[in-house]
């Protein structure tokens, strides 16, 4: 039979374990983020005639989860989303909707069938087709690097924030 | 090869109607010591059709083929045509899932959608408690609130039809409509988070000839994320018989508890629920169809591929007042997700090159 001492000790080993088990499991976390910190930005580019030059996160948010649907003038917004594996669409997944590919796809899924939309984001193959379709269709909003905007591309700032700028939410 | 030439602005806004399609399937193996037949069961297999006539006006259908024991039942579940002007007001016509609570809308006939092999007991297939179909008129959308994401529903409509478990399809059978008000909320600084409450008002009309004012008082409670998973409901149902004499009240509720893992077993998705329907021995309406109902179960679902998932499942439940059974399920469901194209995750740009 342990003693009172063998017990304390064996008790202090075990959260001594514990302590370190829990460190290790947040290591991941602080490279993931510091690695995040060295990501380009990512730029909120809208169709140039829109009026919103401005827009908050939270408002962010629910258009591209479809809550909101149209701008203030009344007009329609159309989602223009890039392709699975663009690193810009792993950023908004993961800072916009919190989502994997597989949530991602089972929310549209779910909202299609609730009849809250009639379909999901369309779909765009690069940052150059991106650029473009956001030029001509109006109402659309999407997102590339900050590296491959346009001079003729609307950029809409978040929260009062360009993507060069420090506290940039989408980096 | 798809370039980014020049993009065709009418393919957002088509001078054609864009038609989308969905299906939504199950089959489920089930064993019990429940007086019910065991055994292989191809469940519901539910189509959707989604017509977009222009960026404001479109059409929502859902059918589906049930299994019965002699033969398939065909039913048009909901049937829907609705304008958006903004935001604000969408106004519909057609059939609908009633507003009331919160599975009844987020699920209903998805089984691949819920984490669980079937739906709780106060909204199953056949719900004689809750009017689960809606044939009327909706006004809905934002309130503007929207750090707090205040959104409404409101609804007229036939009301159940003289089988209660059905809506009123064919028009209303006692000539009182029905009408439903919700509020529900996705608070921004609760990211996940969805809560509402609502209420429906509405005569039914039975062919017991017995006639009751019929008032149903909801809040519902999710956290949509899936680490965790928390859905919680509570009905209660007044019945007051037009005839004169006592408003009796039922009661039904449940919790649901479920928890996605992470990593290697991002996959697996465990869960529990626990549920109760307390009806009134002296309800006019519900006392005959021994409604009353308690049961838990637990059970695990496998994602193995994005659109497909196998369910594992124990149940253990009481109807009214007979004795415990134990059942076990194993159901696989699925989805063909938006037949159109962008499998689920959006529809494809049609470019010219």
């Amino acid at each position: 039979m342990r003693s009172a001492n063998g017990w304390s000790g064996f008790a202090g080993r075990i959260v001594l374990l514990v302590i370190v088990c829990a460190i290790v499991a947040c290591l991941p976390v602080h490279v993931a983020h510091a690695q995040g910190n060295g990501r380009q930005a990512i730029a909120i580019v809208v169709n140039p005639k829109s009026a919103v030059t401005d827009i908050s996160f939270a408002e962010l948010r629910r258009i591209f989860l479809g809550e909101q649907q149209f701008w203030p003038d009344r007009s329609k917004i159309t989602l223009l989303v890039r392709a699975p594996v663009a690193p810009e669409r792993e950023v908004v997944l993961n800072e916009i909707y919190g989502m994997d590919e597989d949530q991602f796809r089972q929310y549209w899924i779910g909202k299609m069938f609730r009849a809250e939309v009639a379909g999901g984001p369309k779909i765009v193959y690069s940052s150059d087709m991106a650029i473009n379709l956001v030029g001509v269709i109006p109402g659309s909003i999407t997102f590339v690097l900050a590296s491959a905007v346009t001079p003729n591309a609307r950029v809409l700032r978040i929260d009062g924030k360009l993507p060069s700028d420090p506290g940039y939410p989408l980096k | 090869m798809l370039s980014a030439g020049t993009a065709r602005a009418q393919d957002v806004s088509p001078s054609q109607p864009v038609v989308r399609a969905m299906l939504f399937g199950d089959a489920t193996y089930l064993a019990t010591d429940r007086k019910i037949p065991s055994g292989f069961e191809l469940g519901q297999l539910v189509g959707h059709l989604i017509v977009g006539f222009t960026d404001r006006l479109n059409y929502f259908g859902e059918y589906t083929a049930t299994a019965q024991p002699t033969g398939y039942a065909f039913e048009v579940e909901r049937s829907i045509l609705r304008y958006d002007f903004d935001d604000a007001i969408k106004i519909s016509v057609g059939r609908y899932h009633t507003p009331i609570g919160y599975w009844n809308t987020a699920f209903h006939h998805g089984t691949w959608l819920q984490t669980s092999v079937s739906r709780p007991e106060m909204i199953k297939f056949g719900s004689q408690l809750i009017p689960t179909h809606f044939v009327g008129a909706f006004a809905e959308g934002n309130l503007g609130l929207q750090d707090i994401g205040v959104q409404y529903m409101l609804g007229v409509g036939n009301g159940r039809g003289s089988t209660i478990s059905r809506a009123g399809d064919a028009g209303d059978v006692n000539g009182s409509r029905a009408w439903t008000a919700s509020l529900s909320a996705r608070p921004a600084a609760l990211f996940g988070m969805k809560f509402g409450v609502g209420y429906y008002r509405d005569r039914v009309s039975p062919p017991s000839g017995v006639t009751a004012s019929e008032g149903i008082a909801s809040a519902f409670v999710a956290w949509q994320r899936e680490q965790p998973e928390f859905i919680a409901e509570y009905v209660h149902i007044d019945h007051s018989p037009t005839s004169g004499g006592p408003t009796t009240g039922s009661d039904a509720y449940y919790a649901q508890l479920a928890y996605r893992l992470s990593g290697e077993a991002h996959d697996w998705k465990p869960y529990i629920r626990a549920e109760r329907t307390t009806v009134s021995p002296t309800d006019v309406i519900f006392a005959p169809l021994d409604l009353g109902y308690e049961g838990g179960i637990g059970g695990i679902r496998y994602d193995f591929t994005s659109f497909a998932a196998l369910k594992a499942e124990y149940r253990r439940e009481r109807f009214q007042t007979h004795d415990w059974t134990n059942s076990a399920y194993l159901q696989v469901s699925f989805t063909v997700p938006d037949l159109g194209g962008g499998g689920g995750g959006g529809q494809q740009m049609q470019v010219q090159p």
